[in-house]
């Protein structure tokens, strides 16, 4: 039985990664996936917890988080290629046409 | 014998508006808006001919709830205060589309404007519920903000957007005020309500509004009004917006939705102006003394003859918020008079300066010389506008400006001396000196082939002229109804509309 | 059964102005023979009423309600009777001359129709029943007379000077106003019946004497301002020499019939209220007098033959107000003078400009230095001039004699008390004065040898008819009317049982009931006085000319300028006064808004889309930054609130 603070720990390091990756990188495809491991280090948490209680609604919920994090991989993947086809750069610092 | 004839009034010009919305071509789009605002004119002639003239209860109420958890109802209704500048909105409304017929620019849009303009002042000069009176009294700031906006002069998107937001900082003000009434008020169910004249009425109580909240409460409702009116020193949105709008624009502007500054004041300042302290009616006082003196001199020194007519319009205004102050049965009622006569006056002197603006092609006054020789029957309405806006004895504005002095003498006799010995020759003065530049002397070369301009804008100025030496000549029909309403305003506490017994 | 039909007096001219206005453009002439039939059909109501009411001695009232506090009504007394008669008279005969001098201008019916609304305007103005309702037609006549001076508007000298003259009877017309509003406001303090019309004038009268003292010297002496404006006195008289810009016969309107008379009527309509504030009597005798002087210095030496007759009007105004003035020792036969005065003289004064209307027909030029010898070929228009000039200095047995030697003899027992001499020294020397102008005027259109080459022909009949109608009354008129015409507009006040020795009480004045016994010189003078300025002007100006005007003045003469400029009243009026400190001010006022009020609404705006403009700045537009600072904020968050809970604990 792996104690539930080495779970928690993988999750924040995890967490920590995507954080720092989100601050640093510039890259589009860089960023997704990021985003992909802060959610993954939420979805091992609940899972974590949901066992340890136990109590399967986090398991339910990560289920639900997954099926969403696909869908947003979906969109943003095609945001990106979107905006790939318009600039011929995925680097997000180049992209500001919105910006003042 | 209509049954709700305030609402069909407002709904018909609001059909009308959609309908012309989607009208193809120039000759539908008018047709259509002259339908949608001939309608509230026999309407509100009718209503007119119905009305009680001695009476000064509520008449033709309707009131439905709304939204009942919040108190809002839909009230409307008309006394002596209100019937006037229903009148003059729909008589002013369809003599503008009238003068616009020819009008080229995305004429359905212009149009359907128009018409939501009539359903705005319509609706403010007869809702008797603050929510309603506020969502009408902001209505009325889109089709304006449009018509500077897109049919304006070059300056068009300055003055269209100075526009809204001065006016609409100001009816924020306002409706801050209207908030401080309505959550400070109970009705005796324990409920809230928005109704004005109940609201109005509570402010006498002084267990539930101590004397400073009245104050401010009126400041704020004052304020809202004044930059309506406007007033020195909230002006200055006036001669920008008035310069660069559209004539029919600016017509609106200075005819109706300056009166709904006025119309502000009676139905809810005077009323008030028992409760609140005495310098606040001091400042009223010399609020529209500067306004009608610095009015004068601003338009005085005005090259263009537009901006010179709209800083007369400060001048006049004035007039309005010196007898309102006065608080005398003669001045208040005189103050009314003002607003409708100036109605009417504003109208032919803008319709002048645009006619004048787009045959001659330039405003400017020292530019032009000479006109009446190419355009007599022209020079002659104009010649009318501009004498009856300089107060000539016959027309409309004398009866107003000289039951306003004399009202008013009685309490502010120093102020009224001000008004007549130091703005009374200035106002003479600037209007004969447009008119003597504009008019008189030889023809310009460069205006050698003008002519009069288009019949149609020749009837609707002619129809104001006349309408002008009628109210001039026999003010009673309305000059009757506003003093019973004048009376009621200066003797007594107001009724609540369950206490006329007409819901 | 005329006094049925009153309202028509005025109800004709304004329906004569508004048919020849739309159709005047389709009819022979303009339509003129409209506002002549429709002044003729006022005269003959006029002269109906007066009828009626002469040998009864009784009035006309009817009076209408009209808005709020206000009435409409007719009151015809026998000062309105005597000015209505005066007026259509006067009128039907200028209307009937400009049938033949306006004839072939392309503006007749314009012409006609404006002149048709002057008359209405005038007739209205008279028989008003209260003070808003003259006032109405008073400044109706006021607009009438800036129409019809601006008739050739072309001329930018002709818009220019009905300009001039709309806005200084203004000045005189905001204090008229101010005077109404103030009796008003003084009359409401009385408690009188709910429903009594404050301002008719039976109610004044009636409530004068409960006033109190202080206001009526205000709103006597307001309600002068307003008849200085309207009558030319001195210092709002600059209108009326400009006025001249205006076709001649427009010129005769306003200086005969229409327009300035208005001012003495009004004050010898409000006579009652003047009399009870003596100070205020005393500045209209003061203004009469020196206006009378002052006015006849300017007519000396004009060259304009129109010029020299607008002076002349301005002077006998003087005297008509120097005769109002004098009331206060003469009590209310100072009215029936100085009506009378103002009565004759329209009939000279219309007769004067109408001759001289017919020379500058035939001359074409205005100017007297290009005439001389037009007697020749104009008989009946010299002669009749003559005959006006003869009148207008007074000379015996014509009718401006018995006026003028009334007025300087009711001005004289006025100087016995106080320091009323002055003006009756004033009203003196201007005998002389009008002597001299007069003459000069006469000597050099009519005698001597032509000077340029003019056209010589007579005036067509519509034109010499009205003359001689008018020379006869000029001539004839005041021999047998006068002692009849002094008592019945004398006594015009006790219809409405006014007490002039109540309210004497009240002015605090002392009346001397026993006739002054006026030295006979005072009753000479005048005619010695006119004779020798007769005899002055012969020697200066006509063919046995003796003397040359050289030796009493010279070109570098500095007095001779001043007059010749007028006294430099343009300068003042219009250089200054209008256009550096009016306009000037208005100038300033316009940077202000521009700058200060409107600068401040601009300021603030700029400060809140700067404000908004620096913020932005935070929203660079990169997500990098965002999460830091969503991970800094939550760090410091998260730290606060451990921080918290353990200080809580």
């Amino acid at each position: 039985m792996v104690p539930l603070v080495l779970y928690v720990l993988l999750a924040s390091t995890m967490f920590v990664v995507g954080l720092y990756g989100l601050m640093t990188q510039r890259n589009g495809i860089k960023l997704m996936m990021c985003v992909e491991i802060l959610l993954n280090s939420a979805n091992i948490n609940l899972v974590a917890f949901s066992a340890h209680l136990p109590n399967v609604d986090g398991q339910v919920f990560a289920l639900f988080s997954i099926a969403l994090a696909a869908a947003e991989a979906g969109v943003g993947f095609a945001i990106l290629i979107l905006l790939y086809r318009l600039y011929g750069t995925i680097e997000l610092d180049n992209i500001n046409a919105l910006r003042w | 014998m209509i049954s709700n004839p305030i609402s069909l009034m407002i709904a018909v010009p609001l059909i009308a508006m959609v309908v012309a919305f989607m009208t193809k071509t120039r000759s539908q789009a008018r047709i259509v808006a002259l339908i949608g605002s001939l309608v509230p004119l026999a309407i509100s002639l009718q209503m007119f001919m119905e009305f009680d003239k001695t009476s000064e209860i509520m008449q033709f109420v309707e009131s439905y709830d709304w939204v009942p958890s919040l108190g809002v109802k839909y009230t409307v209704g008309v006394d002596g205060i209100g019937l006037p500048l229903v009148l003059l909105s729909t008589i002013v409304s369809i003599l503008v589309v009238v003068y616009a017929w020819g009008e080229n620019t995305r004429p359905n849009q212009f149009f359907a404007l128009l018409l939501l303009n009539e359903v705005g002042v319509l609706g403010v000069f007869t809702a008797l519920d603050f929510f309603l009176f506020y969502i009408f009294w902001e209505i009325v700031l889109i089709p304006m903000y449009f018509l500077i906006g897109i049919w304006g002069g070059p300056r068009k998107d300055y003055s269209a957007i100075k526009f809204f937001i001065y006016t609409h900082v100001a009816s924020l003000v306002m409706l801050l005020s209207i908030f401080a009434l309505y959550f400070t008020y109970r009705t005796p169910a324990g409920g809230r309500t928005f109704d004005m004249l109940t609201l109005i009425q509570a402010t006498s109580d002084s267990t539930l509004f101590s004397p400073m909240l009245v104050n401010v409460i009126f400041l704020g409702l004052l304020f809202g009004f004044l930059v309506k009116m406007p007033a020195v020193p909230f002006h200055t949105w006036l001669p920008d917006a008035h310069v660069e709008a559209p004539t029919a624009g600016s017509v609106i502007l200075a005819a109706l939705l300056l009166k709904m500054g006025g119309y502000g004041l009676f139905r809810v300042i005077v009323p008030m102006m028992p409760n609140v302290s005495e310098h606040y009616v001091t400042l009223m006082a010399i609020i529209g003394v500067v306004s009608i003196l610095y009015g004068a001199f601003l338009a005085l020194s005005q090259k263009d003859i537009k901006k010179m007519v709209a800083y007369s319009s400060v001048s006049h205004m004035g007039y309005v918020l010196l007898g309102a102050g006065a608080f005398t049965w003669l001045s208040v009622q005189g103050a009314m008079f003002q607003q409708f006569s100036h109605g009417l006056i504003t109208c032919v002197l803008f319709m002048s300066a645009g006619t004048i603006g787009h045959t001659a092609g330039t405003r400017i006054i020292p530019e032009l010389g000479g006109l009446a020789d190419r355009m007599p029957k022209f020079a002659v309405l104009m010649m009318m506008g501009f004498l009856a806006s300089l107060g000539l004895p016959g027309m409309c504005g004398f009866i107003a400006e000289f039951t306003v002095l004399t009202g008013s003498y009685a309490t502010l006799p120093v102020y009224t001396l001000i008004v007549i010995f130091g703005g009374i020759v200035v106002t003479a003065g600037y209007h004969l000196w447009a008119m003597q530049k504009v008019m008189f002397g030889p023809i310009l070369k460069k205006y050698l082939d003008l002519h009069d301009p288009h019949s149609y804008e020749l009837l609707s100025m002619s129809i104001l002229v006349f309408l002008i030496v009628y109210f001039g000549v026999n003010p009673a029909p309305i000059m009757d109804i506003m003093g019973v309403a004048a009376e009621q305003l200066i003797e007594g506490p107001v009724m609540t509309l369950a206490q006329m017994g007409v819901v | 059964m005329y006094s049925d039909y009153a309202y028509l007096i005025v109800g004709l001219p304004i329906l004569a102005f508004v048919l020849t206005i739309f159709l005047g453009w389709h009819l022979p002439k303009g339509g003129g023979f409209i506002t002549v039939l429709a002044t003729i059909g006022a005269l003959i109501l006029s002269v109906g009423i007066f009828k009626e009411i002469f040998p009864t001695d009784t009035i006309v009232h009817q009076s209408a309600h009209w808005f709020a506090n206000f009435n409409v009504g007719i009151l015809i007394d026998p000062l309105a009777i005597v000015m209505l008669l005066m007026v259509s008279f006067v009128c039907t005969m200028i209307h009937i001359f400009a049938l033949g001098y306006m004839d072939g201008d392309p503006g007749l019916a314009r012409y006609f129709a404006e002149a048709g609304l002057f008359t209405a305007a005038m007739l209205g103005l008279v028989f008003s029943d209260n003070l808003l309702q003259l006032f109405i037609f008073w400044e109706l006549v006021g607009v009438c007379s800036y129409l019809l001076i601006g008739f050739w508007y072309r001329k930018p000298c002709a818009a220019s000077a009905a300009k001039k003259a709309f806005l200084v009877t203004r000045v005189g017309d905001i204090m008229f106003l101010a005077g109404m509003i103030l009796l008003y406001t003084n009359m409401a303090k009385l408690g009188l019946p709910e429903g009594t019309y404050l301002l008719q004038f039976q109610t004044i009268y009636e409530n004068l004497v409960h006033l109190p003292s202080g206001q009526m010297t205000a709103i006597a002496l307001l309600i002068f301002g307003g008849a200085v404006g309207k009558s030319g006195q001195f210092p709002l008289h600059v209108w009326l020499p400009d006025a001249m810009e205006g076709p001649t016969t427009v010129s005769a309107m306003i200086h005969a019939a229409t327009m300035v008379t208005a001012g003495v009527y009004l004050v010898a309509r409000m006579f009652p209220l003047f009399y009870a504030a003596p100070n205020a009597l005393m500045v209209v005798a003061y203004i009469g007098g020196f206006t009378a002087f002052f006015a006849a210095t300017m007519g000396l030496v004009m060259f304009d033959i129109k010029r020299v007759l607008a002076y002349s009007t301005i002077s006998q105004l003087g005297y008509m107000m120097l005769s109002l003035g004098a009331g206060a020792a003469v009590g209310a036969a100072a009215v029936g003078v100085g009506i009378f005065h103002l009565v004759g003289h329209s009939f000279f004064k219309a007769l004067l400009f109408l001759c001289a209307g017919s020379v500058i027909h035939a001359v074409d030029t205005n100017d007297m230095r290009e005439m001389g010898g037009v007697l020749r070929s104009m008989k009946w228009t010299g002669l009749t001039m003559l005959a006006g000039a003869l009148a207008l200095v007074g000379f015996p047995l014509t009718t401006g004699f018995y006026s003028k030697d009334e007025i300087l003899v009711a001005a004289f027992e006025n100087g016995l008390y106080g320091l009323g001499w002055l003006p009756y020294a004033f009203g003196a020397v201007t005998v002389l004065l009008t002597a001299v102008y007069s003459f000069r005027l006469w000597f050099t259109t009519f005698d001597g040898e032509p000077r340029t080459d003019y056209g010589k022909h007579e005036s067509p009949w519509v034109m010499v008819g009205p003359l001689v109608i008018l020379a006869i009354c000029a001539l004839f008129m005041g021999y047998p009317t006068q002692d009849t015409f002094y008592d019945y507009v004398g006594n015009n006040f006790d219809h409405y049982g006014v007490d002039f020795d109540e309210l004497a009480v009240v002015g605090g004045h002392h009346i001397e009931h026993e006739a002054a016994h006026e030295p006979f010189i005072i009753k000479i003078l005048p005619i010695i006085l006119c004779v020798g300025g007769i005899l002055i002007a012969a020697l200066f100006y006509s063919r046995w000319k003796k003397l040359d005007p050289g030796i009493v003045t010279s070109k570098n003469d500095p007095l001779r300028k001043i007059v010749l400029r007028r006294y430099y009243q343009h300068e003042i009026y219009t250089g200054w006064l209008a256009e550096k400190v009016v306009y000037g001010l208005a100038l300033v006022s316009n940077v202000f808004d521009l700058k200060i009020v409107d600068g401040a609404v601009n300021k603030i705006s700029k400060l809140t889309v700067g404000l908004g403009g620096n913020v932005r700045r935070v929203q660079t537009g990169v997500i990098q930054n965002y999460i830091t600072a969503i991970v800094l904020g939550l760090t410091v968050l998260l730290v606060v609130v451990k921080l918290g809970m353990e200080v809580a604990i």
